[in-house]
């Protein structure tokens, strides 16, 4: 009979596992051998903790909300996985590992980007913004501030998402009305329900000119 | 006195951490040496499991243990029914359905986990999976079934519903049919497990901690002292978050073989087959009335699918008991078992799919008899819960539908379909009443007063995003009469006081009380410290001349904030458990009740359905916090615009899989979908519920609103559609 398939994976898989497993051992191979080559030495004291798997470990070092990241890590794993379970940021959240949801939006060199669908590996001298990095000190960013005064959010699971998702709206400046507004922010699914909060909270930090 | 902020727009307590970042749920976790499991599933959807080969799994690199059922973590039997799987996974070789738990990889590394799981070879034994309905009735009659029912009320003289019907002035019959559906909670099932010798933390999603609990304690067959399940914030659950999915106790049983913490989290597409569904259902439904329009009798037979891996099903019909006055009604449940995951609750169970069916048909009715659906539903007006006879706690509404329809502008309405055209697009408008079961259990609540000002509200409710954090804070800040922001809530911890779990509408009702009772209950405590501790400015007085207000004790002239006499008497706090009983009232019937109004466009070349207007009324006794509650009313609506235009899982009939489960192909309402929804509550405290005259609203916002919306698009089109959702090439050519 067939043979197993993990995860059952509807869209959104690359097409085979084996293929997957392959392809991500091969970019691991031509990084190495390219650009990505550390001293051994630094592999070794950055990252202890995958000691039991440090075969094909790749360097990366980028800038995470300002501070500069080294890491030594398995070429498969995801900016989102970086985030998250390397450099203890878990304010990105995972809703489906598929770029379906936008959940786990952050800024790229100030661009929206879904790091389920990134490469940590290739983020290589560039500037990442996550949730955790758009306030100043205590004080909240103008649309963390308009999700609490609007009620933007339920569960709060897509929140760091939309927020992310928002600050890009209104920054890049392109959509003004309700609609406009909307489909901007299409991509960030709430199953909450809080879009026509989230509206206005947008709508409130646009009239205030941020 | 202070103001009381009970029925006020609060914001969010928890705003502040979650719009940051900080908020930590379940997968947030990583206790030290954590590893990382991933769940294998079968790929057919009926059958033995022959074989698994996983030596070139357990070969790979990183990989601590593969366990399947030929390998298995030793779990035991589930005793409770928590409207999940009925087994615990591993435990025999039979594949009831595509996409089930036949295997648990853990890893060092969450991709070395997931890739070796793709190592892993399995042989299979195939049957051919049963996942549709038999079709029609003779075939449903010589299916494998069950069923339940029927519940009857007759009209005395008359000697079944059948002869009612039959001698009914007017007769009306139509079927209705709703597609599986997922509950899509945004954050994936997710359990951290991590084991002191044996004492067990679980870092978990769930509707509430007490569940997990009990669950953990029966199939790892450990005494339930020794678990600790902490679960502060959920991600969304609407229902799919009650039960304890596979991925529980198998990061529980595999951190304690293994002697390492394990996360184990859902893919998304795992929580489509693993964690629930809304099932299948059909209701048939034979309506009477006379020829002005009153109903005299109505039968529905509804059919409901459940999965061969769970033991729950929806009693679809059941609203049609409670719902408008007639004199015989008999509803039946017959269920089909399929070869799908199991079928749970999901928001509103029974009443979002029940209401569907009535809804359409009282409409449907009405245009047969030229009456408008308001005034239909206005004759048929149960003053008395229409299959017991008994009267209502409270019930107001008919001024939802007055004020709804005042405000909506439906007296406008044509009474024509298709009378509005506006360029490319048919402009209809729709109602649909919602009405959802109010109870109130029993519930503990702990407050605690500290040196440092603040009070703690502490109990095992969850909040998953339903804004029980702030109701606490509001309700504890009330009793004890001061701001809101010194209260802080602690919620989703099994230590404290046993609490209602979130689900069945029921949190605020059951809770709320509690908090009442257990901040006055620590005022006593307070005033029996002030006269008793040696340091006290109180000590020796009589403890009937101290008083407590606002947030401070008094007594002849002396006033003094809890927090400095604490400080004073060098008491770090006081705390009391305040426990409210469960409500028992035979006598009446409780239910919160509401109206949605809404317009809909459907473009005439295409056929897309377009919600463009909505409003809601709600009748749901007190009113906590407005602001939350109006977004969980939205959010309802939201959720039940997708369920009327979007939403079905679709079942690959050959396999049983299921072919669109995952966030690309399963549509969710997004942004661009979604019109500006007003929502208004008529705020009238229900008397017999409780003190505090809250009834739920987690469930009733979203019953009505498919049936609203099918009217609507019957009213700008002229075609009715039974069947959801109403996609567009269901109205091509309308
Ligand atoms: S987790 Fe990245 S888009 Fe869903
Ligand atoms: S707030 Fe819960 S999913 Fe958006």
């Amino acid at each position: 009979m067939a043979s197993n398939e993990p995860g059952v994976s509807g869209g959104g898989s690359v097409d085979g596992h084996l293929s997957r497993r392959g392809f991500f051992g091969q970019a691991a191979a031509v990084s190495a051998g390219v650009a990505l080559v550390p001293p051994a030495a630094a592999v070794a004291a950055a990252q202890p903790v995958e000691a039991a798997a440090n075969a094909g470990l790749v360097d990366v070092a980028f800038k995470v909300n300002g501070e500069p990241k080294k890491l030594s890590i398995d070429p498969r794993v995801t900016l989102l996985d970086a985030l998250r379970e390397r450099l203890g940021l878990t304010g990105t959240k995972k809703g489906c590992d598929r770029g379906q949801c936008g959940a786990c939006t952050v800024h790229v060199e100030n661009r929206r980007v879904l790091p389920c669908l990134t490469l940590a590996v290739s983020l290589q001298d560039k500037a990442v913004t996550t949730i955790e990095g758009i306030a100043d000190g205590e004080t909240l960013h103008p649309v963390q501030q308009a999700f609490i005064d609007h009620d933007g959010f339920q569960c709060g699971f897509c929140t760091s998402g939309q927020i992310m998702s928002a600050v890009a709206v209104v920054r890049e400046g392109a959509a003004r009305t309700d609609d406009q507004i909307r489909e901007a922010m299409s991509g960030n699914l709430c199953r909450c329900g809080a879009y026509p909060n989230i509206l206005d909270a947008i709508k409130q930090v646009q009239a205030g000119d941020r | 006195m202070r103001a009381t902020p009970i029925g006020q727009p609060v914001d969010r307590v928890d705003g502040r951490i979650k719009v940051t970042g900080a908020a930590v749920y379940a997968a947030d976790n990583k206790p030290a040496g954590l590893t990382y499991g991933y769940i294998v599933t079968s790929t057919i959807g009926r059958g033995v499991i022959t074989g698994m080969d996983t030596a070139a799994a357990l070969a790979s690199p990183g990989v601590l243990a593969v366990y399947t059922p030929f390998n298995p973590l030793k779990l035991f039997a589930y005793v409770q029914n928590q409207n999940d799987e009925s087994a615990p996974p591993l435990q025999d070789k039979e594949v009831r359905f595509h996409g089930q738990t036949i295997g648990f990889v853990v890893a060092e590394t969450w991709e070395q986990a997931r890739d070796a799981a793709s190592l892993i070879r399995t042989t299979y034994q195939q049957q051919p999976p049963v996942t549709a309905f038999p079709g029609p009735p003779a075939a449903m009659e010589k299916a494998d079934t069950d069923a339940e029912g029927p519940d009857t009320v007759l009209a005395t003289g008359v000697a079944s519903v059948a002869q009612a019907v039959a001698a009914g002035e007017v007769t009306f019959t139509a079927s209705y049919s709703t597609p599986v559906q997922h509950h899509c909670a945004m954050e994936p099932h997710a359990t951290v497990a991590t084991w002191n010798g044996d004492h067990l933390t679980a870092y978990t999603v769930t509707q509430g901690a007490v569940l997990s609990v009990r669950r953990l304690s029966e199939t790892l067959g450990v005494d339930a002292a020794k678990i600790h399940v902490i679960s502060p914030h959920v991600g969304g659950g609407f229902g799919g978050k009650w039960g304890n999915w596979a991925q529980v106790p198998l990061a529980c049983a595999a951190a304690k073989a293994l002697g390492r913490p394990v996360k184990a989290v859902l893919t998304r597409e795992q929580v489509f087959t693993l964690a629930g569904h809304r099932p299948l259902t059909v209701q048939n439904l034979k309506m009477a009335c006379t020829a002005d329009g009153k109903l005299t009798a109505i039968t529905n037979d509804g059919i409901t699918s459940r999965g061969f891996a769970g033991s729950w099903s929806e009693s679809v019909a059941n609203w049609t008991l409670t719902t408008y006055a007639s004199p015989s009604i008999q509803v039946t449940k017959t269920i089909v078992p399929l070869n799908l995951g199991a079928a749970t609750v999901m928001r509103a169970p029974g009443e979002a799919n029940g209401s569907f069916a009535l809804e359409s048909a009282m409409d449907e009715l009405a245009e047969r008899l030229g009456l408008d659906p308001l005034e239909m539903r206005m004759k048929n007006y149960a003053t008395f819960v229409p299959n017991t006879g008994k009267p209502w706690s409270s019930k107001h509404l008919d001024e939802c539908y007055r004020r709804g329809a005042e405000e909506f502008g439906w007296s406008k309405r044509p009474k024509k379909v298709r009378a509005t055209v506006d360029g490319d697009w048919l402009v209809g408008t729709g109602m649909g009443t919602a009405t959802y079961g109010a109870s109130r259990g029993l519930a503990s609540i702990k407050v605690r007063l500290s040196a440092d000002g603040t009070a703690s509200v502490s109990g095992t409710a969850a909040d998953l995003g339903t804004g029980q954090y702030t109701v606490f804070a509001i309700l504890a800040a009330d009793v004890l009469g001061i701001p809101v922001d010194r209260v802080r809530p602690e919620l989703g911890d099994s230590t404290s006081p046993t609490a209602a779990n979130a689900g069945g509408s029921n949190s605020t009702c059951t809770n709320g009380p509690a908090v009442q009772v257990a901040a006055k209950a620590v005022q006593t405590e307070l005033v029996a410290l002030a006269v008793t501790n040696p340091k006290s400015p109180f000590h020796g007085k009589d403890p009937a001349e101290v008083v407590y207000r606002d947030g401070s004790v008094s007594s002849g002239g002396l006033t003094m904030s809890f927090g400095t006499l604490l400080t004073t008497c060098d008491v770090g706090s006081v705390e009391a458990v305040g426990t409210s009983p469960r409500l028992v009232d035979p006598e009446h019937g409780f239910r919160s009740f509401g109206v949605h109004f809404c317009e809909v466009r459907v473009h005439r070349w295409t056929g897309e359905p377009r919600v463009t207007r909505w409003l809601s009324v709600m009748d749901a006794g007190t009113i906590i916090n407005v602001k939350a509650a109006r977004s969980q009313i939205q959010g309802a609506v939201v959720m039940g615009i997708g369920q009327a235009l979007l939403e079905a899982t679709e079942v690959d009939q050959g396999t049983g899989r299921f072919a669109n489960g995952n966030l690309a192909s399963y549509l969710v309402p997004v942004h661009a979908d979604i019109p500006p929804i007003d929502v208004r509550f008529l705020d009238h405290p229900d008397p017999l519920i409780s003190g505090l005259g809250a009834k739920g609203i987690g469930e009733l916002g979203i019953v009505g609103v498919a049936g609203a919306i099918g009217n609507a698009v019957h009213h700008a089109t002229g075609v009715r559609v039974r069947e959801l959702p109403i996609t567009l090439e269901k109205l091509l050519g309308s």
